[in-house]
């Protein structure tokens, strides 16, 4: 059956200055994350120290939302056919939400500041409850005809559950609210990780690693039920943590971590099927992210049977920094370039070649001092030396930095070619 | 006789450039087909705006066929 072409709404596509002023941002936080590893070495003592808990919320919050709602905001006119209402107003507000509340967390956290604490939920949430209502109304309007739109919209429900999970645990820790704080830790957890940044990742790829790797598309089997069967699991995980049955929850966690590796070795499998004649660097980040997203999740098996604090934290720096942040800084190199291309197209501009937008030797160096940073961090974590952890937090630092110039590079080049 | 433009397995922007190649060389009332695969929403952006009627079907092996007529 065809379907007759219609109008999109060519105007409501956001401007490229839309997710730009994201991405610029997202790194910010990174260089953040660096500079207190420089300066606190010892808070990766536990996964529960103040400081360790700001750490993870710069990388997940700070660079790792920021970043996903900052691209979601282009990627589902572009993938979805979805028209989000006045889209460049509403990323404006979004943007700075985000952004204070992201810093505010961070504050919040590191200081255990309550009312700096709430202050930060309620700005996140505000956030984003105003992308998930204006995302939800382009999605629903967009015509659902493959996997990746329903995919990302069961991802946009678990990322609104993992915030509202956090709204409650800033209420307890800043109001005393009285509900249990570990058993809505572990539920915001699991809702943050595999709910929400798990199924947008996998829906992502759906699309970017067939479209930008040149490889088979993923098999139908995966991209129909690997999100729905992730939602399910999660659900009855939850259900398992509420009731307290250690014994389905735990049988739970090993089906979760068995749908991630699934994922996981699916893409490097179809990876390995490139008809590229060279695997180039986003290849290459990707791999590194898969890798490492498996090491995590053998650390996080470990930690469940194991009691040294170090196995959580060597899981959550593997998962985090070597698994989300690697494929986010692949998928940005491919992404960015390629929209700042379209919207000069779309504006009947001439377009330089998508090379000289973002030239690739900046690139790999860049990739190449993340993956130093990160084989930094996997050896500073166990050994508990401060020097180590300080010498990590400068190559974290440095990654990050290095990231905002390349981003900003591609920015300045659009702008040359737009107003050349 | 119609013109087919296969652009699948190519890296974007590539395919995107073949399809307005090809729709430029397109004479009021030509028709074009376009082999994807997957649905090319800012190509359709395009198309809608410079006038270009165009429909798709999404094939059992996943394959989108397009139909562009020139305006």
């Amino acid at each position: 059956m065809s379907t007759m072409g219609h109008a999109l709404g060519y105007d409501a596509a956001p401007a490229f200055t839309t997710p730009a002023r994201f991405f610029v941002t997202a790194p910010l936080f990174g260089v953040v994350a660096g500079l207190f590893l420089l300066v606190a070495p010892d808070l990766l003592a536990s996964r529960w120290t103040p400081g360790a808990l700001a750490l993870t919320h710069l990388i997940t919050v700070g660079f790792m939302l920021m970043i996903m709602v900052g691209a979601l905001f282009q990627i589902l006119p572009v993938v979805a056919g979805a028209v989000l209402p006045a889209a460049n107003a509403v990323a404006a507000v979004v943007h700075a939400s985000l952004t204070a509340g992201a810093a505010a967390l961070v504050w919040g956290l590191a200081a255990m500041q309550p009312d700096v604490l709430l202050a930060a939920a309620w700005l996140l949430g505000f956030g984003f409850t105003l992308f998930f209502v204006v995302a939800a109304v382009g999605l629903w309007r967009a015509p659902v005809s493959q996997a990746t739109p329903r995919d990302l919209r069961l991802a946009l429900i678990c990322f609104g559950i993992a915030i509202m999970l956090g709204l409650l645990l800033a209420m307890v820790l800043a109001r005393g609210l009285g509900l249990p704080l570990f058993t809505l830790l572990k539920l915001h957890v699991g809702w943050a990780w595999l709910g929400g940044a798990g199924i947008l990742l996998a829906a992502t790829s759906w699309v970017v690693v067939p479209m930008f790797q040149i490889t088979p598309n993923y098999p139908d089997l995966v991209t129909r039920y690997w999100a729905i069967g992730a939602c399910t699991a999660l659900v009855l995980w939850s259900v398992a943590v509420l009731a307290d049955v250690s014994y389905a929850e735990l049988m739970l966690v090993l089906m979760l971590l068995a749908l991630a590796a699934t994922y996981t070795i699916t893409t490097l499998r179809l990876q390995q099927r490139s008809r590229k004649s060279t695997a180039d660097s986003t290849i290459r980040a990707f791999q590194l992210g898969m890798a490492s997203l498996m090491a995590g999740l053998v650390c996080v098996l470990i930690a469940h049977y194991h009691d040294h604090a170090v196995w959580p934290i060597l899981g959550g720096v593997l998962i985090l920094h070597g698994g989300f942040v690697s494929v986010i800084q692949g998928m940005l190199y491919k992404i960015v370039p390629f929209l700042a291309w379209l919207h000069l197209n779309q504006a009947g501009l001439k377009a330089p070649n998508m090379k000289k937008l973002q030239p690739d030797a900046p690139i790999r160096k860049q990739l190449r001092s993340h993956m130093v940073a990160l084989a930094a961090l996997v050896v500073a974590v166990p050994s508990g030396s401060t020097l180590l952890v300080r010498a990590a937090g400068i190559l974290v630092l440095v990654e990050f930095a290095w990231l905002f110039k390349n981003m900003i590079g591609v920015i300045r080049a659009y702008r040359l070619a737009r107003d050349a | 006789m119609t013109r087919v433009v296969d652009a699948r397995g190519l890296e974007p922007p590539q395919p995107f450039e073949l399809v307005m190649e090809a729709i430029a060389d397109l004479k009021s009332g030509e028709h074009l087909t376009v082999l994807l695969g997957r649905l090319p929403w800012p190509l359709f952006r395009v198309l809608d705006r410079d006038g270009y009627k165009y429909e798709y079907q999404i094939r059992d092996d996943g394959v989108v066929e397009i139909g562009i007529t020139a305006p």
